[in-house]
């Protein structure tokens, strides 16, 4: 994948938790997926269209959500209810759409989906010929990994 | 108590703005939806809208044009997430007096309506 691709999330990722919760995320090691995603407990799901295109994924357990939202909202969540969810999803919304930002300055263009979250570890996802660049970020709240099902199109859509 | 309506699909932001604006002393109605955000602008006359974008059933550009024709006095802020720079110009010729990049930020937001508040 085009680092012209995988470093705007990162990059939004990272800028997005500090400036939301004070957190600063440790990169994992990267590592290159094929065949179906598989679900953790918590999926934020993002799709993104344009000369880039795909799908984002973010993975997380249900703890990690729940520490999550709390530190966006400011209060303590005892399990991950509506508003809680909403929370999660927002914050993938955010960080997508700094990417896109980030995409947009490297000459490349992308409108995003709004997210839907996916509750249960297992089910699997098929992201078909799309390879899937995986990015673990590992926070004081739990890992946030993001799942890159994305590639470059020579044209815009 | 100044009157504020707060519009988002995303019941987390809605939340959050509300319980920052009501700790600061506002009186705040929210609204799901453009169609929703109409009504209640008809319903409350706030003095200041905060308008998401992006929305089902209506979205926040429709519902700031809607909301203009009924009252061209009408103060509305819009909520963009980063990259609506397009959708921001056509509201702002459409009548929004200012906008507000999410994630918010406490004091940006406040300095909005502080500004439009006599």
């Amino acid at each position: 994948m085009n680092v012209n691709i995988l470093n705007p999330f990162i990059r939004a990722a990272q800028e997005t938790l500090r400036a939301e919760m004070q957190e600063d995320p440790q990169r994992e090691d990267l590592r290159l997926e094929n065949g179906a995603y598989e679900t953790d407990e918590v999926t934020i799901l993002i799709s993104l269209i344009g000369t880039v295109e795909g799908t984002v994924f973010f993975s997380m357990s249900a703890q990690t959500a729940i520490q999550l939202a709390s530190a966006l909202m400011g209060e303590t969540f005892s399990e991950l209810d509506r508003l809680a969810q909403s929370g999660v999803a927002e914050l993938g919304n955010v960080i997508a759409g700094r990417a896109s930002m980030g995409l947009a300055q490297a000459g490349l263009h992308a409108n995003i989906s709004t997210p839907s979250v996916i509750l249960g570890k297992g089910a699997s996802i098929a992201t078909l010929e799309y390879t899937r660049l995986v990015v673990p970020l590992l926070t004081s709240l739990g890992r946030l990994t993001i799942h890159l099902a994305l590639r470059e199109n020579s044209l815009p859509r | 108590m100044p009157k504020l309506l707060v519009v988002d699909d995303a019941e987390f932001l809605r939340v959050r703005l509300t319980r920052m604006l009501t700790a600061e002393g506002f009186e705040v109605f929210q609204a799901e939806n453009g169609l929703k955000a109409v009504a209640a602008y008809q319903e409350h006359h706030p003095q200041v809208v905060l308008m998401d974008i992006t929305m089902p059933e209506m979205d926040g550009l429709a519902a700031l044009k809607e909301i203009m024709t009924l009252d061209p006095q009408a103060r509305v802020v819009m909520l963009t997430a980063l990259g609506q720079e397009s959708v921001v110009l056509e509201a702002v010729k459409s009548g929004a007096k200012d906008f507000v990049v999410k994630p918010f930020e406490h004091e940006r937001v406040m300095k909005a309506i502080g500004k439009l508040l006599p």
